[in-house]
């Protein structure tokens, strides 16, 4: 056989192998996506009939948005959930992983048992936070009353409750973080803290000096990647406050669902539903820049 | 050779260690615990820690329509992770060996299909499957659920096709063999270890979907997530239940990720659809 048909041969099989891969994404990621930028477009009701096809106002969604204040609190709520759970599970994440960074047997059988949090169903994380939260049930309130200390009512306080849910979310993804920097920590040689030491160097100035540097670009964006999903953090809210009290903890993500399950406003819920994954893509699309930058450094 | 301070396992250390697992375990714990207690025992102030466990509970949702919706959960996730590896283990080899332009292009559009948030999806299949009658099926459940499994075949197979040397490809080639039987006697056996982790990520994520279970399913396909979320809602607060139900739900989790440690990281890093 000639070597011109080995590769066409070759060509066919790669073309073949692709191709149902490539239809079905297409059914389920890239239409889905086609007909939800096409529903923002209208003031689609399920009990207005017509209204999935009137594209007499197409832009006016997106003209509602700027001026309607459960849009503009859902994306204050967002970024302050967003900025202190992803601070959190970075800080926590990288003091744990600097904790285990040892060689003992022990200390690696134990590495995997940190890890449950992140793997468990994300409704059964929610569902331990209510039982915690809950004050007739909660261990936490019992050490309360056994210390005479009178605990608030976590999820349904104005004060509390994003914090509660910040909580809850940093105890599920901290072991996310954690995995990333341990794995960074491995990779950094002996020698440069040997020399250091060698040199007088204290604990802290080796961390800050030769740590520090080392895993700041792991730590970069094992954050980005928990910013993308801390979008999705939908168990925990519904759960443990329904958006609640008023909209303390009603991030876009619940504000969308909200709209399109509860409320019927399909074609606006669309619109929301575009504009954070806008938001998305271009937070994805830095750290596809900031990938490419880490390589062409290396 | 001397290890600097900061990296030996000095008692202190170890101790410090377990106590921290044993705190940020507790919560986990404190589920795990209740689920064994009568509901009596649940309300008991102070809670008593040393008691005789019951499986009243268990036995409870095992003859109750729980036991459905776990049916449910596992048939979905099942169905769906094989006909995610069914279509992405060849696109995956496919890639990897296709030197062509657009090979980037294609895998940052797949990556960016695990990021989007599932409200995205949601609303369009919501409409669509309220058209073509499939609210509430497992069919409407495993179609969804590829949708996110796919990609995850696709970006964790990858690296697996590309450890294998080409030259030993080449060589069966040279001898006469088709490249479809190239494929499947010669590298498929080499990625048995990779298609298996990914075939357990796969099940996990389906395992642990509860935002579309939620919204495209009622009655007939409920899976086990949203049934336990249930006992809030219309049975009035029954703890005891919930514990012993949110439990058996994670149980498969727990022991399928032990299983995958090791592929965890990668299979998470792929954008992980939670929520």
């Amino acid at each position: 056989m000639s070597q011109s048909g080995i590769d066409g041969e070759r060509r066919r099989f790669i073309a073949f192998a692709l191709a149902p891969s490539l239809i079905v994404l297409f059914a389920v990621a890239v239409l889905p996506a086609i007909y939800l930028v096409v529903t923002s477009l209208t003031p689609f009701q399920l009990t207005t009939p017509g209204s999935a096809t009137d594209f007499s106002a197409p832009l006016r969604n997106y003209a509602l948005l700027p001026g309607d204040p459960r849009f503009v609190n859902s994306l204050a709520v967002q970024a302050k959930l967003s900025f202190w759970g992803v601070l959190f599970q970075v800080l926590f994440g990288m003091l744990l992983a600097l904790l285990l960074n040892v060689p003992s047997r022990f200390v690696e059988f134990a590495r995997t048992f940190f890890l449950i949090p992140m793997v468990l169903p994300p409704i059964v994380v929610a569902v331990i936070w209510k039982l915690i939260y809950t004050p007739d049930i909660s261990p936490l309130y019992y050490a309360a009353q056994a210390l005479h200390f009178t605990m608030p009512a976590l999820t349904s306080s104005v004060d509390f409750a994003l914090t509660a849910i910040i909580i809850a979310d940093t105890w599920e993804w901290l072991p996310f973080t954690f995995l990333m920097v341990l794995a960074a920590l491995q990779t950094i040689p002996n020698e440069y803290s040997e020399a250091a030491l060698v040199d007088g160097a204290s604990t802290l100035q080796i961390f800050w000096y030769v740590t520090l540097p080392f895993i700041t670009p792991i730590l970069v964006v094992s954050g980005m990647f928990r910013l993308i999903d801390s979008v999705k953090a939908f168990p925990l809210i519904f759960l443990l406050t329904s958006g609640g009290p008023g909209t303390v903890t009603e991030v876009t993500n619940y504000y969308a669902y909200l709209l399109a399950f509860d409320t019927n406003e399909i074609g606006y819920s669309s619109a929301v539903t575009v504009v954070m994954l806008l938001l998305v893509a271009g937070i994805s699309l830095g750290l596809v820049w900031m990938g490419r930058r880490r390589e062409a450094l290396a | 050779m001397n290890t600097p301070s900061s990296r030996k396992a000095t008692p202190g250390r170890l101790a410090a260690i377990t106590a921290t697992l044993l705190v940020l375990l507790s919560p986990f714990l404190w589920l795990l615990q209740m689920s064994f207690k009568t509901n009596d025992q649940i309300l008991q102030f102070p809670p008593p820690l040393i008691f005789t466990p019951t499986l009243e509970h268990y036995s409870a949702l095992w003859h109750s329509a729980f036991s459905a919706s776990f049916v449910n959960s596992l048939s979905s996730a099942s169905l769906s992770t094989a006909l995610a590896l069914l279509l992405g283990v060849p696109a995956a080899y496919a890639l990897s060996r296709w030197a062509g332009r657009g090979k980037h292009g294609l895998s940052f559009a797949i990556l960016v299909t695990r990021m989007a948030p599932p409200i995205a999806f949601t609303i369009p299949f919501f409409l669509f499957y309220r058209w073509i009658d499939l609210l509430d099926t497992i069919t409407g459940l495993v179609l969804v659920y590829t949708s996110f499994n796919l990609p995850l075949v696709i970006w964790m197979m990858q690296p697996f096709f590309d450890t294998i040397p080409v030259s030993l490809e080449e060589a069966a080639l040279v001898d006469g063999a088709r490249t479809r039987t190239v494929f499947t006697r010669i590298v498929l056996p080499m990625v048995t270890p990779g298609i298996a982790a990914t075939a357990i990520l796969c099940f996990l994520y389906a395992w642990n979907d509860f935002f579309f279970a939620l919204i495209l399913t009622r009655t007939n396909a409920r899976t086990a997530p949203v049934a336990v979320v249930n006992f809030m809602n219309y049975e009035g607060w029954e703890w005891g239940k919930i514990a012993a139900g949110g439990s058996l739900v994670m149980a498969p989790v727990l022991i399928f990720s032990l299983a995958v440690r090791r592929y965890l990281v990668s299979g998470l890093t792929a954008g992980a659809v939670k929520g």
